[in-house]
């Protein structure tokens, strides 16, 4: 198996990773905003020096560096003469240091990057690859690489058919935390692209769409199980699939990101759920999801058609072991669903 | 004194402390105490004009006045840092936090000041 591990950017962070676990293939991180950027929120700005500093020690240690740049908008930087030359100036200098990889959503990078460099491409989650149609795309524009958009995570006859259809190497993300058919999945990454990329910079109110991220979930808990995670004891049902798996969580501190690798690469954690999701730390204080309990609802999952309505599955299996922490003289005590929270 | 009263005397005192420390403009917008679900609780001080240059050059002096505020609000100044705005060198805010046993993990792991790229840690106290 090959567990690729997220890492927040900067030197000590990896140092602290890579001396907690012999486990991890491969660690991805994002660059400086100033050229790409990401769809993802983001905390650190690596320069060049920086990453070409972080990738000699990652390969001392014989662990892959990828560099993330998936901004899933670009407002059409790119397009410009001007856009264009920087941005394939910094895909040069990136090649130049050594990395192993580049992670980006744009299609248009994708057949950049194929043609000129010798970087392993890899297409993004954000870039949606739900299809075999779409993967096929993909691989022909030169991916090298593709992340499966994670909502068909429980979509086996999909995932089988992306993987019949290309040549490419699959990749799959096991603990993104987001909504089942999210609505704002689109507008969120868009907004996060422009906030996390070249400027100008954005003067929000609010992020509107983590908010109602957490609202539907605190009044539909169901929703946590709906989202389409892997257990770390269900890696074995994907390894037909394939074999390469990627942590989410890039702004997590290190001891949260080691104790994922050492949940997957060991395929069993005896805890609450919520501690490996890469979701608001928000509801992971909210909410105790018993991992154990889970064993075996991925035979349901397997063959599930996604009519929530006339099935009821995750509903019944949410109302049966979420517990929800409520406090009582002080102390943190644990509730089962229905009597907290407005259910 | 109440509570709100309190916090206002801090906030100016504090701010009055690093204005004559940096000899430069500071702003410090909004103090807050604060009780999080995981059980963190503490106060957090959000702050404008100071670089990461000020707090590590003037390290030893910025760890003793928030320390001073810290304890003013009654809150025991085990753990201090400051919060940096991703990618920049802007001072975002400053903090004082009694740990909950879960996050303390995810600083007691580590040795060095930026378990985080946008965390800069003044005073960390291990517990036994």
């Amino acid at each position: 198996m090959k567990l690729y591990a997220p890492h927040v950017g900067h030197l000590e962070g990896l140092e602290e990773l890579l001396a907690g676990s012999k486990d991890i293939y491969g660690i991805y991180m994002a660059g400086t905003p100033d050229y790409v950027g990401t769809g993802r929120t983001n905390l650190s700005a690596p320069g060049l020096e920086e990453i070409a500093e972080q990738t000699e020690y990652a390969h001392d240690k014989g662990v892959k560096m990828e560099v993330v740049l998936n901004s899933s908008c670009m407002g059409g930087q790119h397009l410009t003469a001007e856009g264009y030359n920087r941005i394939n100036w910094y895909f040069r200098e990136l090649n130049n240091i050594g990395i192993d990889s580049i992670t980006v959503a744009e299609p248009y990078f994708v057949e950049m990057l194929a043609k000129d460099f010798d970087m392993e491409v890899v297409v993004s989650v954000l870039s949606f690859v739900d299809s075999p149609q779409k993967a096929e795309f993909y691989e022909a524009l030169g991916a090298d690489t593709i992340v499966i958009d994670p909502v068909v995570n429980r979509d086996f006859d999909k995932l089988e058919a992306i993987r019949d259809s290309v040549s490419t190497d699959l990749k799959l993300l096991v603990n993104e935390g987001c909504l089942y058919q999210c609505p704002f999945r689109y507008a969120h990454f868009n907004f996060f692209s422009h906030a996390n990329g070249p400027g100008p910079k954005l003067n929000v109110l609010d992020d509107y769409y983590y908010y109602k991220c957490l609202s539907l979930r605190i009044s539909d808990p169901q929703q946590l199980i709906k989202s389409p995670w892997i257990r770390p004891e269900d890696l074995k049902e994907y390894k037909h699939i394939t074999d390469i798996f990627k942590i989410g969580g890039r702004t997590h501190f290190p001891n949260w990101i080691l104790n994922n690798v050492k949940a997957y690469a060991n395929e069993s954690y005896d805890g609450n759920l919520m501690d490996l999701l890469d979701c608001p730390r928000d509801i992971r204080d909210l909410f105790n999801i018993p991992n154990k309990e889970l064993d075996g609802a991925i035979s349901q999952w397997k063959q599930c058609g996604k009519v929530c309505n006339k099935c009821g599955y995750c509903k019944r299996l949410a109302e049966k072991i979420i517990e929800v922490y409520s406090t009582e003289d002080g102390n943190n005590v644990l509730k089962p669903l229905k009597t907290e929270g407005g259910q | 004194m109440t509570i709100t009263d309190t916090l206002a005397k801090s906030r100016g005192d504090l701010e009055n402390k690093l204005r004559n420390l940096l000899a430069k403009p500071v702003f410090l917008i909004e103090l807050d105490a604060f009780a999080l679900p995981c059980g963190c609780k503490g106060v957090t001080i959000n702050a404008r004009g100071i670089q990461y240059d000020d707090i590590e050059i003037f390290e030893e002096h910025v760890n003793k006045y928030l320390k001073e505020t810290s304890e003013d609000l009654e809150v025991e100044p085990s753990f201090l840092f400051a919060r940096l705005v991703p990618g920049t060198a802007e001072v975002a805010s400053l903090n004082s936090r009694i740990l909950c046993n879960r996050c303390y993990m995810d600083f007691a792991r580590g040795t060095g000041k930026m378990p985080r790229p946008d965390i800069y840690i003044l005073n960390f106290t291990r517990r036994e």
